[in-house]
């Protein structure tokens, strides 16, 4: 079953120069246990969509869908007491600079504990605060922390930027959640503590069946570890399916660039040779291109292109483009 | 042929108090050495705390080594002599938004360095100004732009601007390209690559991103708790790492 199914998300801004529609109908379902990653350069609004799950996008913005099903159920129309509910109970999400996002003023072991809600300690009340400790412990053992004393006691300046984030992800799974949105983890990371998480979140992944969706604006990194991808471009979905399938065989240009400008998927690439680019900028919000927002800077853009074109399937692999790639890429 | 730069047995250390009269002294560099050649591309890689920094702190001269010798073009540099080798030697930091002055316009803040170091009048300046922003893809009209106005990856050739207009013979990039999103750095890598094969421009690249490492650069250097480990060409690091840090730095970006 579908987990997650949001038809048609639009995440729009109004301002003193009209309505500014930073996400343009996405498209993004999960099913149970399955790692998708989400790709996107800044300004893509992948943050925004990552938000708007979570339901902590401010009043300002305006959150429209045609289907935005959890586990089912409408919880983008449900009131919002019942609606925070769900998600508090079901989705837990982890940011992009752990020793930001933790409170410097009060140890490890507090912030931990705080997180552990009390249905999943099973005891008397009497022995709920030791239980408490005991599942804190644990769940640093479960990231991968073997030194929990002296972790728990201190003060998040005091421990490195890898093992902070891995605090994040205990606390995220300490309500074992149904999903769990990671919002670029690793950005902030060293390359080899970055490898660590992400086996951190695969092994979660595999182990408790947590659906994972990985964000990340380098398509490199998170391939490796997702089963599906989506990939948005200014808010639109440009590309959505398997991850291997679209690597091999990309339809949209603007994947086929992100693949090409990335060294490592190039094995026969000479070293020093200019990279695959493509030219120009990503607009700003307030000047988007019309219809298909790549037109601009897409080197098979025709007159067509001013239309915003119509997500097409092909088997497993949505794309949205009046002229896919076929066959072999150039 | 003399090296363009000659790094022989640089040491740094800094004295670090940890009681009322108690000092510890934290050793960031130990014995590094290397030369480029113009038109080279040597990547410095390692983990925070390694030392890059302070390596770049010393070549620019930021700082003061305590131990060993910078040779620029076959002589001795002294933090002195600051005034004449910072044509040779430019920088860009890491975030380009956060390195200009919002106040500033962006010719006004190309002028100022010529103004400062050279002997150009008003009107060879304001040529100079032009022929770099052209060069870097820039068009005339950003003189009177603002840095807010530019989008990322123009702002990272402004930067890239503010350091070539002094034609310098060598550029340490201190992880220029990490914070770029993939499809701007592939034009930011591709517009250092030709300026690279025009004017022999050389490179000192600080990065932690091994892939980019892998591609761009002709050596590579790894330090570890400011030692040197491997100094090789890259393709010999990749192939055949010789230690053990190495070996996972390489195997965390491929496995």
């Amino acid at each position: 079953m579908l987990l997650l199914d949001i038809k048609n998300l639009t995440i729009e801004l109004s301002t003193a120069n009209g309505l500014i529609r930073a996400v343009d109908r996405v498209n993004l379902s999960l099913r149970e246990g399955e790692t998708r990653g989400l790709v996107g350069e800044s300004g893509s609004g992948k943050s925004l969509i990552a938000k708007a799950i979570v339901g902590v996008l401010n009043k300002r913005w305006r959150v429209t869908a045609d289907r935005f099903n959890w586990a089912g159920k409408d919880i983008l129309n449900l009131p919002y007491e019942q609606q925070r509910k769900i998600i508090g109970r079901d989705i837990a999400m982890i940011y992009q600079e752990p020793s930001r996002s933790l409170d410097p003023t009060a140890v490890i072991l507090e912030q931990l504990e705080e997180a552990i809600p009390a249905h999943v300690l099973d005891g008397p009340w009497w022995k709920r605060s030791y239980l408490r400790r005991h599942k804190a412990i644990a769940l640093l053992h479960k990231v991968g922390i073997r030194d929990h004393q002296s972790v728990l006691q201190s003060y998040p300046y005091q421990l490195s930027e890898g093992i902070c984030q891995k605090i994040m992800i205990a606390m995220a799974v300490a309500k074992s959640p149904k999903l769990l949105i990671a919002d670029e983890p690793t950005t902030a990371l060293e390359s080899t503590t970055q490898a660590q998480l992400f086996r951190l979140l695969s092994s979660i992944n595999q182990l408790k069946g947590t659906s994972v969706l990985l964000i990340s604006h380098e398509l490199e990194s998170i391939a490796r570890y997702t089963q599906t991808l989506s990939v948005l471009y200014c808010g639109q979905l440009v590309e959505a399916g398997e991850t291997a399938a679209i690597l091999k065989q990309p339809f949209h240009p603007y994947t086929n660039a992100l693949i090409k400008s990335v060294p490592e998927f190039q094995p026969d690439l000479v070293p020093k040779t200019p990279l695959y680019a493509l030219p120009g900028s990503i607009p700003v919000l307030q000047h988007l291109p019309i219809g298909c927002r790549l037109g601009p800077r897409c080197p098979n853009a025709r007159k067509e292109c001013v239309k915003t074109p119509a997500i097409e399937r092909l088997q497993n692999h949505y794309f949205s483009c009046h002229f896919p790639l076929t066959g072999k890429t150039v | 042929m003399t090296a363009l730069l000659d790094v022989q047995q640089l040491s740094k250390s800094y004295r670090k108090q940890t009681g009322l009269f108690r000092y510890r002294t934290v050793q960031a560099l130990h014995d590094i050495s290397f030369t480029l050649q113009s038109g080279k591309t040597l990547a410095i890689v390692g983990e925070t705390g390694s030392g890059k920094s302070t390596l770049a702190r010393l070549l620019v001269g930021i700082e003061k080594p305590d131990a060993g010798d910078i040779l620029l073009a076959g002589n001795t540099v002294t933090t002195s002599h600051y005034r004449q080798y910072n044509h040779t030697i430019r920088f860009i930091f890491q975030d380009a938004a956060k390195s200009l002055n919002p106040n500033q316009k962006i010719g006004q803040m190309l002028d100022d360095v010529l103004r400062l170091n050279t002997v150009f009048d008003a009107t060879q300046r304001a040529q100079k100004v032009r022929l770099t922003l052209k060069q870097l893809g820039l068009l005339n009209e950003h003189i009177d732009y603002y840095p807010h106005m530019f989008s990322g990856g123009q702002l990272q050739r402004v930067a890239l601007a503010r350091a070539l207009i002094l034609d310098p013979k060598l550029l340490i990039l201190d992880e220029a390209l990490t914070a770029l999103d993939p499809s701007l750095r592939a034009q930011i890598v591709n517009l250092l690559l030709e300026l690279q094969q025009q004017s022999g421009l050389a490179y000192l690249l600080i990065s932690n991103h091994l892939r980019l490492v892998r591609h761009i650069a002709d050596d590579v250097l790894v330090l570890y708790q400011g030692k040197m480990l491997d100094y090789a060409p890259a393709s010999e690091v990749f192939s055949n790492p010789q230690h053990d840090y190495t070996r996972k730095l390489i195997n965390s970006s491929q496995a």
